[in-house]
């Protein structure tokens, strides 16, 4: 409920476009850059819109799990892709004291999922149904998983989504945590490279889902009933026997920002960014080298009448 | 010569104290055995007696961190200026130079590389003369070439403002416990502490402290850096000679005076080994530092291109911390020895050629971050990687299997559950069981009628613990084999202590997870002290191994582990068997290194007096130097058993489920307890295995009369 209140919020905020004060035009308005491409483009997408409107902005590094704490000291401003499906209990928490506060939703449309890289399919026929999968588990054993198949899960501390589809849909697959990103990245390299077998829970919007030609496996809808109702969904005696349930892609910020920088609060509020313009951004920087700067630079010069409005809308 | 023919004649004796210990141990595990139908409280620890220590040590924590919080956030706001203005002189930021005209924005101007350089190659030629000079020219060049310039200096500012701090904490830590006997094995145990807890376990605490920024990984290299430098104040001020500390005494100087102007003056080489050591402490911590973030320095670029597994990228990124380490390494090193001066003109001249040369091409000077010449050398590496991959995944797959299959699996759930129609070819039976231990128990018979009894029942608990599995093994057991071990290497005072630490982690509900700790570690200690031993003797008895192994041993040491997990993993996907490489890749280091010190170094008299007696080669190897070598080879094996477990920690990346994990589940969300309760858990696996081993070792070194 609160977290509609505040989107409803940032929508009226939208729709009366008053011009809000400046405020504090000479202090530099720090803005979070975590770990991955995707979050570094949508960041400097942003801080450039905050720079032609006049503001100071600077970037600094921070650990997605680690930063809230930063943020509600106020030492960062402002953090713009949170990942519902991975955001660490401090989040909670910070939101809790009022110290860190939601400013709504960045407009990525995500999908999580079960993945493969392509060829896999000529290793299981009948992908990417998921029923495929029950018969193919041999495809996908190795040692430490005999006699089922193996699924490389996320990270521990990302919690354990594919293990749970598992066991809903009673898929003879043991999840192996994965431990980090890079060693996600390093399976579906050494699968693609090697034409082996593999079963992954992925995400996208993500470069290497292009580059490693990743697919994702059809599972039934992931509908809220799904997560509360056993009988609902192929397995009648489980819960979680069906798709992801829609990841949320948000921004938050310091609960001082909006007196501090009034107008900037309101352009970050409204900023939003659509994975058509965020990843061919994030293809010519991994896949093709480009720089960060110079890669949102040509894009904020080319779609002006994109981001415009919402700079225009807080200043004028 | 005589104590070494001495030693066997102990085990003619009735009953040693290593067989009594033994025997303790054999029948706490058959009871145990026998017991486990009927009591499965004695296999594994019931979930309702473990305490909630996590939330206990959480809860105090806060408190207690929120207590001294504001006085902390004053030091970090005092450490900002330094840190900053180290940052403006390396060229990491721009001069704050306020633009005249306030309508124009300016080029911000940063100090230029070239400046730099000069600075660096200078202090080489006053430390060390050319080579110095040389190799902090050659050094820095490289770096500058890697296109990661920006990034270093700020890695180079983090250093040059923590060791600063780790050399005062330290000198002041062993200056305390030189002048104050009383407080010393107090003094000694938190240094251990220091050492063998786990950085990213107070990660967040520290994040808590002192706030978000580059000085939370300030503090942490500076915490991991200062005891080496305590370890060697205490060590140098001990070693001062008692006729000069008494000339000083005698010339009437205050305590004070005596310290300051006599003894520490004295002591000042091994102290500079401090200075040494304390050095590339601070820098092997700067990659952990990044996890945070903060400022944008090397660690960050190395995780970035982790997170993309672009080997060939982070080992580039990882080689410019491996160059600055050498540099810094080698420069430092010549502080430790007495050094001839050095020209100073040619500092001078060093330094004004540049500056002017800097003048003449300001405008031509090109932007250190736009430097990519050595992209290709980073490709050609990757695509290398994947070349190998492709080619060799066959029999790699089946080196993995049969690894894991036959040697990791037994070892981590014993041979009564890795016997499978899948893996053997057949299933497990208790007859199987019953005959195993027939079998172990006649080869005990039997050696035990030879007069080796202990070895006997070690053999007999080494099948127990493969049969049953490490991850399996009843908790009494545990505490049993690990007071019965302690006890014959350190008395009664070692047994408790291991004891009393060991039921802290099992009340803390922290258990299971230590095991596999506890086994994973333990395999790759074992492989290492196997493997490593034999390297150590090749290079020992034959140059020419030496010569292709030191700089090998030099970057497995210095550069960031993380950039070996991609290999590893692209060869052997996600799991233990690539835990397993990781660690010993790293944990080898130390047992190569030792064992080939301690053999080469058998003092000359030994070595002439055997070969004046007439003995061969290998006799002089076995008789002579192994048993001199011992202690050494024995704090080698210390050395891999701390790197170890240091490594747990970043092999948790790759999905190994210990308390390596944990540490990780409680930074990514902040809690406190469960971080600090899993990594002081790894510091007391740690702890006792470091104890024990130094105990025989010092058993070792009284029976050779050192």
């Amino acid at each position: 409920m609160k977290k509609l209140s505040v989107s409803l919020l940032a929508m009226m905020v939208a729709g009366s476009a008053y011009a809000a004060d400046m405020g504090a035009v000479d202090e530099p308005i720090k803005l979070a850059i975590n770990e991955w491409t995707g979050q570094h483009v949508t960041t400097h997408v942003a801080g450039e819109m905050l720079k032609a409107a006049g503001y100071n902005v600077e970037y600094v590094t921070a650990g997605m799990m680690n930063q809230f704490q930063a943020i509600a000291d106020g030492d960062i401003t402002a953090t713009l892709e949170i990942w519902s499906s991975n955001v660490s209990d401090e989040y909670a928490k910070k939101i809790d004291e009022g110290t860190v506060v939601e400013i709504g939703d960045l407009g990525l449309d995500a999908k999580e999922g079960i993945a493969y890289p392509a060829h896999v399919a000529d290793l299981c026929p009948g992908l990417p149904a998921w029923e495929a999968l029950k018969d193919c588990a041999q495809v996908f054993a190795t040692a430490e998983t005999l006699p089922g198949g193996r699924l490389v899960d996320y990270p521990a501390d990302w919690g354990t989504p594919g293990a749970d589809r598992m066991v809903g849909l009673e898929l003879p697959f043991k999840a192996v945590p994965a431990g980090s990103e890079g060693a996600l990245i390093a399976e579906l390299r050494a699968s693609t490279e090697r034409k082996s077998p593999l079963l992954i829970t992925f995400w996208q919007p993500h470069w290497a889902m292009s580059a490693y030609d990743v697919q994702f496996v059809d599972l039934p809808a992931g509908e809220e009933a799904c997560f509360n109702d056993p009988a609902w969904g192929p397995n009648p005696n489980a819960v979680n026997d069906c798709d992801f349930s829609p990841s949320r892609i948000f921004k938050a910020s310091w609960n001082g920002m909006e007196d501090k920088w009034p107008a900037a609060f309101e352009i970050l509020s409204n900023f939003e960014l659509a994975v058509e313009d965020q990843q061919p951004m994030m293809g010519a920087i991994d896949v093709d080298g480009g720089q960060v700067e110079e890669v949102v630079a040509a894009w904020m010069a080319e779609n002006e009448d994109k981001w415009r409005p919402v700079v225009d809308a807080a200043t004028q | 010569m005589t104590a070494v023919t001495d030693l066997p004649s102990q085990h003619a004796s009735h009953l040693t104290v290593g067989a009594k210990a033994a025997l303790i141990t054999v029948v706490v595990g058959a009871i145990c055995l026998a017991l486990e139908g009927v009591a499965p409280w004695l296999v594994k620890w019931p979930t309702a007696w473990e305490l909630p220590a996590t939330q206990w040590v959480g809860a105090f924590l806060d408190w207690f961190l929120n207590g001294i919080k504001p006085a902390m956030r004053l030091f970090s706001d005092l450490m900002a200026y330094p840190m900053y203005w180290a940052n403006v002189l390396l060229g990491s930021q721009p001069w704050p130079i306020e633009p005249i005209d306030l309508s124009e924005p300016i080029e911000p101007i940063v100090t230029p590389w070239p400046l730099v350089i000069a600075v660096v190659t200078a202090i080489g030629w006053y430390l060390g003369g050319l080579p110095m000079a040389t190799l902090g020219f050659l050094g820095l060049s490289f770096v500058l070439a890697s296109g990661y310039w920006t990034e270093s200096m700020s890695t180079l500012a983090l250093v040059s403002v923590s060791v600063p701090v780790a050399l005062v904490v330290g000198g002041a830590i062993g200056i305390l416990a030189n002048e104050v006997p009383r407080v010393k094995s107090f003094v000694q145990a938190v240094l251990d502490v220091m050492q063998t807890v786990p950085t990213f376990a107070y990660l967040t605490p520290l994040l808590l402290l002192f706030g978000f920024g580059p000085v939370v990984g300030l503090i942490a290299s500076a915490i991991y850096a200062a005891p080496p430098m305590a370890r060697n104040v205490m060590l140098g001020l001990e070693r001062v000679e008692p006729e000069i500390k008494e000339a000083a005494i005698m010339s009437g100087g205050t305590r004070f005076q005596q310290l300051f102007q006599v003894e520490i003056p004295a002591a000042a080489t091994q102290i500079m080994v401090g200075v040494n050591q304390c050095l590339m402490a601070a820098l092997s911590m700067v990659i952990i530092a990044a996890v945070i973030g903060g400022f944008n320095d090397i660690g960050w670029e190395v995780l970035l291109t982790m997170r993309k597994a672009q080997f060939g990228e982070s080992l580039l990124a990882g080689l410019v911390i491996v160059v600055f380490a050498v540099v810094i390494d080698r420069m430092s090193g010549t502080l430790a020895t007495e050094r001839k001066r050095y020209d100073q003109r040619v500092v001078w001249a060093i330094l004004v050629f540049t500056a002017l040369f800097t003048a003449a091409f300001w405008a031509w000077l090109p932007n250190p971050s736009e430097l990519t010449l050595l992209d290709p050398v980073a490709e050609a590496v990757d695509s290398g990687l994947t070349a190998f991959t492709q080619a060799n995944g066959p029999w790699l797959d089946a080196l993995k299997n049969n690894s894991l299959f036959y040697v990791l699996l037994p070892l981590r759930i014993g041979l009564d559950q890795a016997v499978l129609p899948f893996t053997w070819g057949f299933q497990w039976t208790p007859g199987m069981s019953f005959g195993l231990f027939a079998v172990g128990a006649a080869i005990a018979a039997l050696m035990a009628w030879r007069g080796h009894l202990t070895g006997g029942l070690v053999v007999l608990i080494l099948i127990g613990m493969l049969e049953t599995g490490i991850s399996n093994l009843p908790w009494p057991f545990v505490l049993t084999g690990a007071a019965a071990l302690s006890f014959v290497a350190g008395g009664w005072r070692l047994a408790a202590l291991s004891v009393g630490l060991l039921c802290t982690i099992l009340v803390s509900g922290l258990w299971e997870r230590a095991l596999l700790s506890l086994y994973l570690s333990g395999a790759a200690v074992f492989s290492c002290a196997v493997v490593g031993g034999l390297i150590g003797l090749a290079s020992a008895v034959w140059e020419p191994v030496w010569k292709v192994v030191r700089p090998i041993c030099d970057m497995l040491q210095t550069i960031p582990l993380f950039v070996f997990l991609i290999p590893v993993l692209m060869v052997f996907q996600i799991g233990e068997f690539s835990a397993f490489l990781a660690i010993c890749a790293y944990a080898i280091v130390p047992m190569i290194r030792y064992t080939r010190h301690g053999l080469v170094n058998t003092p000359e008299e030994m070595m002439e007096a055997a070969i004046s007696s007439g003995a061969t080669e290998w006799q002089i190897m076995r008789d002579v130097r192994a048993p001199y070598a011992a202690p050494t080879i024995l704090l080698g094996l210390n050395q891999t058993i701390l790197y170890a477990f240091a490594m747990l920690v970043i092999a948790a990346l790759i999905g190994t489920t210990g308390l390596g994990q944990s540490i990780y589940l409680a930074l990514g969300q902040a809690d406190v307890g469960l971080g600090i309760s899993a990594g002081a858990a790894m510091a007391i696996l740690a702890l006792v295995a470091d104890r024990i081993v130094q105990g025989f070792a010092e058993e070792q070194r009284k029976a050779l009369g050192l």
